[in-house]
């Protein structure tokens, strides 16, 4: 980096820490013209866009990036920040797994953000289709509600028919509406039925739903991202005290998709 | 917030939500209006004489880097809250347990695991003492529990 560029980055760093955002964000575009396709210059800039809520800026802030540094986590991670902020979700989690997956091969000390980033993507994702259902549902209610109430009164103008008749189709048809308003009620409440977080889906250490459970020899899991905060301090089993490496811990991989899948119909567990 | 600050509030939130709702018999959630100090009560259920009919209120002080480092567990000394007799904890509060310093810790202990380790504690004790040295520490001491350097000489107390 040119020494003009380095001299704007770090003034830029000072701005950012400070809380200006917008200055950042400026000294950072002048050193980039200083020196054009610097990745971090990039990412530090895509950081104050998205402290400015400037989702399409810090998407492309980052897709630029990534051109010259394809292994840039930040890049990942604020991509999937921004494409969250837009609810796109898919994208959202997309980028939040690539920048997992760097963090894990590099013991990058974000993992434990970066975690909590994918999360969100999976809950947001699951909030969105749950609304979208209960949407769908209602509405579907409503229309069924207006067809029938149109089948009942056309009995009911049918031509000769004693006042007894009428008030029977009446209380038939009545009968019918409540049944099926009934059958909507009974899915929604069992849309609304929280199930309790089930325990084996809980990290002991950070007390979060799981997202990449590992397993020690105790056969006890734990959240990768925990367990790397625990042995940094400790290079012990938490439950044995027995020596323990970040190269002992193995993915448990039946574990995790239980997570997942259980997730994946009950996205509110993130935030159990 | 740092990241740290981050985990130990997200870990302390749901910690307080599964202990508002369910605690083991003995111990009582007093009060954690934050999540940087909390009060319990607990209570040695069996029959043993030295701690019948006694409740004792603990003190919780949790760092920023919760659950990852120990939290600070005292006794507290209140008008109906007596500090209870215990070769291992000094007449001031101060708890000498394994559990609780720097190497004994683990992450995967908590506030209700770290509670029912006290009761079992008293439980499984006879004797009617204090530590040695007792009131000369409790005069001297000015370091705070975790900096505390405890000689475990006893774990069998």
């Amino acid at each position: 980096m040119s020494a003009r560029a380095m001299q704007l980055k770090e003034e830029g760093n000072r701005h950012f820490q400070a809380g200006d955002y917008v200055s950042a964000e400026a000294l950072y575009s002048k050193a980039l013209i200083a020196d054009p396709g610097n990745p971090t210059l990039y990412t530090n800039r895509a950081m104050a866009r998205l402290k400015m809520n400037l989702w399409d800026s810090v998407i492309s802030d980052c897709n630029e990036c990534l051109k010259f540094a394809p292994d840039s986590m930040k890049a990942h991670y604020y991509l999937s920040q921004a494409h969250l902020a837009l609810e796109a979700y898919e994208e959202a989690l997309k980028h939040a797994l690539t920048a997992y997956e760097m963090c894990v091969k590099n013991k990058d000390k974000s993992l434990t953000a970066v975690t909590s980033q994918a999360l969100r993507c999976k809950k947001e994702r699951w909030a969105d289709q749950d609304k979208r259902r209960r949407r769908e549902t209602s509405s579907l209610e409503f229309e069924v509600v207006a067809m029938m109430e149109r089948e009942r009164d056309e009995a009911l103008n049918g031509e000769g028919l004693l006042d007894s008749e009428r008030q029977e189709v009446r209380e038939e048809w009545d009968r019918k509406m409540e049944i099926m308003r009934g059958v909507f009620e009974k899915s929604r409440a069992a849309h609304e039925q929280r199930r309790k977080v089930p325990d084996w889906a809980i990290d002991d250490i950070s007390f979060g739903f799981m997202h990449d459970p590992v397993i020690t020899k105790t056969g006890k899991s734990y959240e990768r991202a925990s367990m790397l905060e625990h042995l940094l301090r400790s290079n012990t089993d938490p439950l044995t005290r027995e020596p323990l490496r970040i190269e002992d811990l193995r993915p448990n991989i039946d574990l995790k998709q239980a997570c997942d899948e259980f997730l994946e119909e009950n996205g509110w567990a993130v935030d159990w | 917030m740092p990241p740290t600050a981050q985990f130990a509030a997200k870990r302390l939130a749901k910690e307080l939500q599964k202990i508002t709702n369910d605690l083991p018999p003995g111990i009582t959630l007093v009060q954690a209006d934050n999540l940087d100090e909390w009060f319990l009560d607990i209570q040695v259920l069996d029959n043993n004489p030295l701690y019948q009919d006694q409740t004792y209120r603990l003190k919780f002080k949790f760092g920023s880097s919760y659950p990852i480092e120990p939290p600070e567990v005292t006794f507290v000394k209140l008008a109906d809250r007596p500090i209870p007799i215990h070769p291992h904890i000094y007449s001031n509060g101060i708890i000498c347990l394994d559990l609780l310093g720097q190497q004994g810790w683990s992450p995967v202990q908590n506030v209700e695991s770290v509670c029912m380790s006290l009761q079992s504690m008293l439980t499984g004790n006879t004797k009617d003492e204090r530590p040695p040295g007792d009131e000369e520490f409790v005069k001297a001491n000015r370091l705070r529990p975790k900096d505390i350097d405890f000689y475990y000489h006893d774990n069998n107390v």
